[in-house]
Order: C-alpha cells, then sequence, then structure tokens
C-alpha cells in the first residue's frame, strides 16, 4: 500500500471512537459505514492501540476497503470506503 | 427464514447438492459471488462462571463478533446465571476492561444478541424466571445442542 495521505482523501463521516476501547470501535465502524453511501469513505479514531489491527480484519470480513492508518497524535485515524 | 420453495430452488446457483445446509436451509457454505455468506454466521458462547476473568471475554468478543455480523447467543448457566439475574451484572467488575458489564449486556442487546438462562441449572442454584433481566429467554439441555449443532462458532467459559 503506498503512502496514505489523508488530505487526499474525502471522508464522508469521521467516527470519533476515542473514548471507547475494544471492541467499541468496531460496533462504531459497523454503525457509521450503514449511514454513507456505497462508494464513499469513513474515517475512524481510536485510542486503542488494538483497533489498528482489528479493523482491517473487520473491514475483510465485511466486505468494505480498509484504505489505511494514519497517526494521530495519541491516537489512530483509519479510512474505510464502503464497497456493498 | 422463509420456508417457501423447494431445498433445491433455495440453494445457491452452482452449488452441489450434498452441500445443502441442515433440514434443506441453505448453508453458510452459499455465498454471493462477492463472497458474503447468505445466512448469517452464528456464534454461541457458554458462560458457566461469575468469575469476572471469565465473564468479560464472551462479551468482548460476542460484540466483536457481532461487528463482524454474527449473530450472537449467549448461553449462561450454573454460577454464570448471575450475570442476567436481575442488578446482578452491577457487582461484577474487572478494572481496566474498556466497558462495564452492564455496559456490554446493553451494547450486547441493542445488537441483536440472544441471552438464554440455563433453566436446567435453576435448581441446583437455587434461582427462578422471576429472577432475571427482562428479555432473558430460558432452554435447558436440547436449546444448548441444538444451537450448538447450528452454530460456526461455539465458545466455552467456565
Amino acid at each position: 500500500m503506498s503512502e496514505l495521505n489523508p488530505a487526499e482523501i474525502q471522508a464522508a463521516k469521521v467516527v470519533d471512537a476515542r473514548g471507547s476501547a475494544c471492541p467499541g470501535p468496531l460496533l462504531e465502524a459497523k454503525k457509521a459505514i450503514g449511514t454513507v453511501s456505497v462508494g464513499q469513505t469513513i474515517e475512524v479514531w481510536s485510542g486503542d492501540p488494538s483497533t489498528k489491527n482489528d479493523l482491517p480484519k473487520w473491514a475483510a470480513k465485511v466486505g468494505h476497503e480498509f484504505l489505511g492508518t494514519v497517526a494521530g497524535e495519541g491516537y489512530d485515524r483509519m479510512f474505510i470506503t464502503r464497497k456493498k | 427464514m422463509s420456508k417457501g420453495g423447494s431445498a433445491a430452488s433455495r440453494r445457491a446457483p452452482g452449488y452441489p447438492p450434498w452441500r445443502g445446509g441442515w433440514r434443506g436451509e441453505p448453508s453458510r457454505f452459499h455465498e454471493d459471488a462477492k463472497g458474503t455468506p447468505l445466512v448469517a454466521q452464528k456464534m454461541l458462547v457458554f458462560c458457566g462462571s461469575d468469575d469476572p476473568d471469565k465473564v468479560f471475554p464472551p462479551f468482548m468478543l460476542g460484540c466483536g463478533a457481532q461487528a463482524l455480523d454474527l449473530e450472537l447467543t449467549l448461553f449462561f448457566t450454573l454460577t454464570g446465571l448471575n450475570v442476567i439475574k436481575k442488578g446482578g451484572a452491577e457487582g461484577i467488575e474487572l478494572p481496566g476492561a474498556p466497558n462495564t458489564l452492564p455496559g456490554f449486556l446493553q451494547v450486547a442487546k441493542e445488537n441483536g444478541a440472544r441471552l438464554i438462562a440455563c433453566s436446567a441449572a435453576f435448581p441446583i442454584v437455587g434461582a427462578q424466571e422471576d429472577d432475571f433481566m427482562d428479555g432473558v429467554e430460558f432452554g435447558g439441555v436440547a436449546e444448548f445442542v441444538s444451537l450448538a449443532a447450528e452454530a460456526d462458532v461455539v465458545l466455552t467459559f467456565c
């Protein structure tokens, strides 16, 4: 995967899941992905270090595209495109 | 699930008949072109203890499974029944866990989890149906075994 530039990604929705820990961010991502159209991207923020490992697995299992992770200040920003 | 049509007509095209599911229903082996199962996968968890070390993992894994689109059923028995008694969850704490037990119960229920109390254990622990939270279902050995036979994942914590 090439370097992800968050400035180039138009996220239709930002989910701030920094207040919750595993498996909270997964459930919040699941809820959010249903609110955007197919082809649109959501951005998930999580302070739980396990989320950046879990979210790509979640996306693969439920059939969406995980674009990548960008480190924020004390949290991770992850981008997922709705595929179906 | 609809009972209409023959088992063969409900089968996804291209699958040989021996991959037909339980009692002729579409099985978990049937997938659409994108590999999505036509029938939701199911996870069943046997919760046989009120020790926090054994109470929290079913909820962490169970809610995670719900995020991954699995249908979740939690089956409680013996001291595990204390988790779903009225006011029981409040007394079980695990410092550092991402959520409280009542919080986990709420998340699991919001996402459609079934909570089943093992009525076979009621005489052993001195419980009765009135002791349990609203929404709890009751079932015995046959309930658990038939759920286990149909589940894709069965986990045991006791």
